[in-house]
């Protein structure tokens, strides 16, 4: 089993009748949590939005669902298309009948927040790495360190271009 | 699975153009290191450096649209796929220059020059807002299928990688001209006018894009070398058969009085006029001149920084 590298607040109480008979079925805070994980970023679509960190918390309440996300960057063009994808995917959770989503301000989103099953699948499928804890770069084509910025700017807010010498490919480092 | 990332070989050689013919045949990626043939460098070279000149020049009308645009929502949208297009460009340039033909200050000097091909449709003007949601709706539909055919094949390995990333990226476009598209579609007598008076102009540049019908069999090196895995007119039947059906589901009338569906239902769009695409790529189409100066001003303008920089 994938281990949940959240905390699900559930506030819920099976709400039993005298008779026994529940009269709510709350939320499975569980499968909230697999309905969040099947969101793709709309830039990595393989790239699951549990994984690249973007997920501050999690509420179940009953059938009431509450999701705080933090965005890599606060102007991010992606923002109501990621909000649709995770209202839409946890409405179709059974048992849910309503879903809030809302945007932090804090924390800020930082590359350490994502898990390494992001790191690989950007690596591996996108070619886009991370720098290294002492500021390195490595190529994610042929493993080099042969790695020189050429751009602050990339096509996106959140990555910069590099250049490989030594595979001479494009690089795109997340920052 | 080979991922993109594993590492390349590079440094190989081919006796002749058969033995490098058996190695795309049985799959082989080509890496900048190795010792390719001249034509298939000539070809995937310019394919790359159409399509790099192509998504500056697509980057540049975004921006012009960037003040224009209703609501801090959608200037944010164009800022994004501005930033996008101009991203995508210096990716494909450094790709290109690489490969040792020309060198990228060359090849921006040959398309301010109007020496350069760029797409067809950007060498029209979009005339209202409601142009800028056909073209985001119909035109970034178009480029995403013809990138996503290149994107499943393609031999050349640093483009592959690049182009991994541009397609996702096209794709969320797609996403915002649907969006779009739904306001003005959802929107006033007068919103809905404007989208179609706007699908007059960018119906059939659209439909262009794909170009025209590829050579017989396997006489086109794209195809013959995998750097394209469909056919023009395979990519530009699809597109039709898709986008008909959504835009009349909208409401609105497709500006083509010969299309029909034939006996499977499939829709057949009129024979279509090549000249008007014929014209962009002599760089004579009707906002061709406008465009290529208004690059080349930029170009002019900003030679101070090169040099700071130099």
């Amino acid at each position: 089993m994938t281990p949940i590298p959240l905390g699900v607040r559930h506030t819920w109480g099976w709400c039993l009748t005298h008779t026994g008979t529940p009269v709510h079925r709350p939320a499975p805070g569980r499968e909230v949590l697999e309905a969040l994980r099947s969101v793709g970023d709309p830039e990595y679509p393989d790239v699951s939005i549990v994984d690249l960190g973007l997920v501050e918390t999690v509420e179940v309440d009953d059938d009431a669902v509450r999701i705080g996300l933090i965005p890599t960057f606060s102007g991010c063009p992606a923002l109501a298309m990621i909000a649709d994808d995770v209202r839409a995917a946890i409405e179709s959770v059974p048992g849910v009948r309503s879903v809030a989503v809302d945007w932090l301000a804090a924390p800020v989103w930082s590359t350490s927040r994502m898990s390494s099953a992001a790191r690989r699948a950007l690596a591996e499928e996108y070619t886009v790495v991370l720098r290294g804890s002492d500021g390195s770069l490595r190529c994610p084509v042929c493993g080099s360190h042969d790695v020189r910025e050429q751009s602050m700017a990339g096509p996106t807010r959140c990555r910069s271009i590099s250049w490989c010498d030594d595979c001479r490919n494009p690089v795109e480092v997340m920052r | 699975m080979r991922t993109l990332a594993d590492a390349p070989a590079g440094g190989r050689t081919w006796s002749d153009l058969d033995d490098f013919q058996a190695f795309i045949d049985a799959g082989g990626m080509v890496e900048p290191g190795d010792d390719m043939p001249d034509e298939y460098r000539e070809e995937v070279f310019r394919f790359i450096e159409f399509h790099a000149n192509s998504e500056l020049m697509g980057g540049l009308t975004e921006r012009d649209w960037i003040p224009h645009a209703p609501g801090l929502r959608l200037k944010q949208v164009f800022l994004a796929k501005t930033q996008d297009e101009i991203g995508h460009a210096h990716l494909l340039y450094m790709v290109a220059a690489d490969m040792g033909i020309k060198t990228r200050t060359e090849m921006l000097e040959d398309l301010f020059g109007g020496r350069s091909r760029f797409h067809n449709v950007f060498h029209y003007q979009a005339v209202t807002w409601a142009d800028q949601i056909a073209i985001a709706f119909l035109v970034d539909a178009a480029a995403f299928a013809s990138q996503r055919a290149v994107f499943a094949e393609c031999t050349y390995g640093p483009y592959k990688r690049i182009l991994k990333r541009i397609v996702s990226e096209e794709g969320f476009h797609m996403r915002h001209g649907e969006e779009m598209l739904l306001r003005l579609a959802t929107g006033t007598d007068v919103q809905r006018s404007m989208f179609q008076e706007a699908l007059g102009r960018w119906w059939w540049p659209a439909v262009q894009l794909f170009g025209p019908d590829s050579p017989p069999g396997d006489t086109d090196p794209l195809i013959r070398w995998r750097i394209k895995s469909k056919r023009n007119e395979e990519l530009r039947a699809a597109y039709v058969q898709k986008y008909v059906p959504l835009l009349h589901s909208y409401g609105f009338e497709v500006p083509d009085p010969e299309l029909h569906q034939d006996a499977d239902g499939r829709w057949v769009p009129g024979e279509i006029d090549w000249e008007p695409l014929k014209a962009t790529m002599r760089q004579g189409g009707p906002d061709s001149a406008r465009r290529i100066a208004t690059a080349a001003n930029n170009w002019a303008d900003t030679a101070w920084v090169r040099a700071a920089l130099s």
